[in-house]
């Protein structure tokens, strides 16, 4: 045939293809990228905006403020605050809100490292590219440069707007390296999670678990020493923040960082050299061949598909909850005379019981979205062609949800309030905060009939409205409050109606408000989906 | 010439499970290979091992000159692949991926593609989320059909396409054969295989059970008949290689091996005949012939 008959070897290097690959994954990302990078950029004068104008007005507020998240119990969540002797905006900007970027950074690149290594071969779309002129480390390479591209521009763009919210030169373009490098530390982490688990939501899972062990190192390493301990050297999200900027600006903790990437990186082509195309670190073990004989009604099948989900949420709950609740003890202890006779410890359980709740509104949102995956990918189909009824099938999918709230609150709650008794010997802890959680379960089950009635109404749209919905509620609820946004906005967030238990009292009419709410929107969603046509394909 | 495809003693274990046990496949240059097999006999992971997405855990297998794992990126030059299921990025267009992947693989033949796009009815400007599983297939199909490549790989292609399309997919791969281009189809559509097909092997348990070509085969195996008498027929049990015979009132069906059939035809004369069907063995029943063995053994 062609003179390359007998010398296959011919321009066959194992990185053939990265070019394309790199193109594509930025065509398909064209908009979730930049989406991303603005986002995280916006947030730098923004959150500047609150501290400047709301929080920090004046030199004696400023003062305060500072003294207030030098706290103990402040700095788990916040902080260091380096160069605390000459206190500015700026210093306080980077003490109060430096992790939240750190975090955005390291998930958007999991996320986007995930969708095009491991969820490429899930979906039988690698299969296609690689039996292509493509290498084998290709794809993984691809993802990888995708990934540094973003952090490059993401470290750009926020130095340019640290450098407008009067950042000096040289701790503006830190501050953007110290977000790009814990975004390439985790870009690396997913990489390798990507060549552990068959699929796509496991390897994000998996490292999403680094990081949360990441950001509780950091956190436990505040506790340690107010400038960070060795707990906090131990976690990339420290080493961003040991840069210190604007305290001194120093890079060569970026190092470790991308030592780290390096090093993850490395293992990541050695297993993805070594492994088949979609295969797994743990094959998967078979199954039951008959269905258990409880698995017979809408309910018990619905329960049966989350039940994987159901259980790693609880599992984490358990582990987080125990985590949180053990450093209420170190919380209780206030150095500050100025919040002397307060509640800190349960003001860290109120804040904890609350952070629960949102993430099962993230989980609840997740549970009922699954119904417009079956619906669209046609599991919805051969159900509701047997003798169910809508009705049934939504009911009984959407009260599986509801259950895996009531549930996971009360894991949480009781983990929470279990680590809680346990640091500080305090055993009424255990039911006072278990219930604290319960009481949040009617916020979440509105959280949960929102993209109900959407998957009625508007199936289309149910997915980006409902996550729209959890997260503008979540950022009012916390930040509502502390960015004196206006009273009727507040309001409108699902999430500001329920006090802070233990510290607050009960509200018994917001709860019925929202019971209500969740049943009408159930209904409205249930009412849409007997009259429009399912979607197929 | 070398043929395009040797495999032989081809093992591949997941685990416990054993896919393939000493496979041997051999495909040669400008024909069209009929793979056959019922599901998860090992078509797929052989396909698999050839294309290099899987390494073999023991066994040799050369595919056009080189080692489908360690040369995978510059044979994937000279080969094109369709699998039998096809997912696409859903945010791109028909058109959009039938140009990505043919890129990948170096190039496209933009005329093909066209002429290819038009055969095959395909709207190339729909997002790949609003194709159905045919037109999924399609893409695939037309972005492997113009590439300028020596051999095909093509893992059940047609499954989801109807009657129609299935025929133009048997014109374009005529094409291709007539082009000389080697051609690996796996399938269990055994028509399909049985038009195009000059050779096939069959496999079972993850191993080969029969290759050769089609005459060949069914030299071995038996005729059917099926046959109206005037009288009922009596006796043929007792004949040497006649197979399930099923007798009634004035009409009988049986099979009978090659060599014995001169015997049951002068047998059957003796009632009268009054109508007379035979046919040579279809795939079905060289693939079924083969359950039987097996369970006869068991």
């Amino acid at each position: 045939m062609t003179a390359t008959s007998s010398r296959p070897r011919d321009g066959g290097g194992p990185l053939t293809g990265t070019g394309a690959m790199v193109r594509l994954a930025l065509r398909r990302d064209r908009l979730r990228l930049p989406i991303w990078v603005l986002v995280v950029v916006a947030l730098v004068p923004r959150f500047y905006y609150a501290a400047t104008s709301a929080v920090v007005p004046t030199p004696q507020a400023l003062a305060d403020a500072t003294r207030l998240i030098r706290a103990s119990f402040m700095r788990v969540l916040a902080g260091p605050f380096f160069g605390a002797e000459a206190v500015t905006t700026q210093k306080y900007f980077l003490a109060a809100y430096w992790v939240e970027f750190l975090l955005a950074a390291a998930l958007m690149n999991i996320l986007l490292v995930t969708r095009h290594t491991r969820a490429e071969e899930q979906s039988g779309r690698a299969e296609l590219v690689r039996a292509a002129v493509v290498g084998r480390p290709a794809q993984l390479t691809a993802a990888l440069v995708v990934a540094a591209a973003g952090n490059a521009v993401l470290a750009l763009l926020a130095a340019v707007a640290a450098g407008a919210i009067g950042f000096t030169a040289g701790g503006a373009l830190l501050f953007g390296a110290s977000l790009a490098a814990a975004g390439m530390v985790f870009a690396a982490v997913a990489a390798v999670t990507a060549q552990l688990t068959e699929h796509p939501r496991g390897a994000t899972g998996l490292a999403g678990a680094v990081l949360f062990v990441a950001w509780l190192l950091r956190g436990a390493g505040s506790l340690q020493a107010e400038q960070g301990g060795p707990l906090f050297w131990l976690s990339p999200i420290g080493w961003s923040q040991q840069t210190r900027v604007l305290a001194g600006d120093r890079w060569w903790p970026l190092g470790l960082s991308v030592l780290l990437a390096a090093l993850l990186v490395a293992a990541a082509y050695a297993l993805a050299g070594r492994r088949d195309l979609g295969a797994a670190l743990v094959a998967a073990r078979p199954g039951t061949a008959c269905a258990p004989v409880w698995l017979r009604s809408p309910l018990a099948l619905a329960l049966r598909l989350r039940r994987a989900a159901i259980v790693s949420w609880a599992a984490a709950f358990l582990a987080v909850g125990l985590v949180l609740g053990g450093m209420t003890g170190a919380m209780s202890v206030t150095d500050l005379p100025i919040f002397a006779g307060a509640d800190f410890g349960r003001a860290w359980l109120g804040l904890m019981v609350f952070t629960g709740s949102l993430y099962t509104g993230v989980h609840a949102v997740l549970s009922v979205l699954r119904l417009r995956a079956e619906e669209v990918r046609g599991l919805a189909g051969p159900v509701l062609a047997g003798p169910t009824s809508r009705r049934a099938w939504f009911g009984s999918s959407l009260l599986a949800s509801a259950l895996a709230v009531v549930a996971l609150l009360t894991v949480y709650g009781v983990a929470l309030g279990a680590g809680a008794a346990l640091s500080t010997g305090d055993g009424r802890l255990v039911a006072e905060v278990a219930w604290a959680s319960l009481r949040r379960v009617p916020e979440v089950l509105v959280l949960l009939a929102v993209p109900a009635a959407l998957l009625g109404l508007a199936p289309r749209a149910a997915g980006a409205a409902a996550w729209a919905v959890l997260g503008c509620s979540g950022f009012v609820a916390v930040l509502g409050a502390y960015l004196r946004l206006p009273g009727p906005l507040v309001n409108a967030s699902v999430l500001s109606h329920l006090p802070w238990h233990p510290l607050e009292a009960a509200a018994p009419v917001a709860t019925v408000v929202l019971l209500g709410l969740a049943a009408a929107l159930t209904g409205l969603g249930l009412y849409g989906l007997r009259r429009r046509d399912l979607s197929t394909g | 010439m070398t043929p395009a495809i040797t495999v032989s003693g081809l093992v591949k274990t997941f685990g416990p499970a054993r896919a393939l046990d000493g496979l041997d496949l051999t495909v040669n240059t400008g024909e069209v290979h009929g793979f056959l097999g019922p599901n998860g006999a090992g078509k797929s992971t052989t396909i698999r091992i050839l294309l290099g997405l899987v390494r073999a855990t023991s066994g040799t297998v050369r595919l056009l000159g080189g080692d489908p794992w360690a040369d995978a990126v510059a044979l994937h030059r000279r080969l094109a692949y369709v699998p039998g299921d096809v997912e696409l990025w859903p945010n791109l267009t028909g058109g959009e991926v039938i140009d990505v992947l043919g890129r990948l693989r170096g190039g496209i033949d933009e005329r093909r593609k066209r002429e290819l796009i038009e055969r095959f009815e395909l709207d190339p400007r729909k997002k790949a989320r609003t194709y159905s599983k045919g037109n999924r297939q399609k893409v695939a199909l037309v972005s492997a059909l113009a590439a300028d490549v020596e051999l095909l790989i093509l893992d059940e292609p047609t499954s989801g396409l109807d009657p129609l399309m299935e025929a133009v997919f048997q014109q374009v791969v005529a094409e291709v054969k007539a082009a000389g281009r080697t051609v690996l189809l796996s399938s269990h559509i055994l028509a399909q295989v049985e038009t195009l097909a000059d050779r096939i092997t069959i496999v079972r348990d993850g191993r080969a059970v029969e290759s050769g070509t089609l005459a060949r085969l069914r030299h071995l195996t038996r005729t059917t008949i099926a046959a109206e008498t005037a009288s009922p027929v009596t006796g043929l049990d007792r004949l040497p290689g006649v197979h399930r015979a099923r007798a009634g009132a004035g009409s009988v069906s049986f099979s009978v091996d090659a060599e014995h059939l001169d015997a049951a035809v002068r047998h059957l004369t003796t009632f009268g005949i009054r109508s007379l069907v035979s046919h040579p063995p279809t795939l079905e029943e060289l693939m079924l012939r083969h359950y039987e063995t097996e369970e006869a053994a068991a």
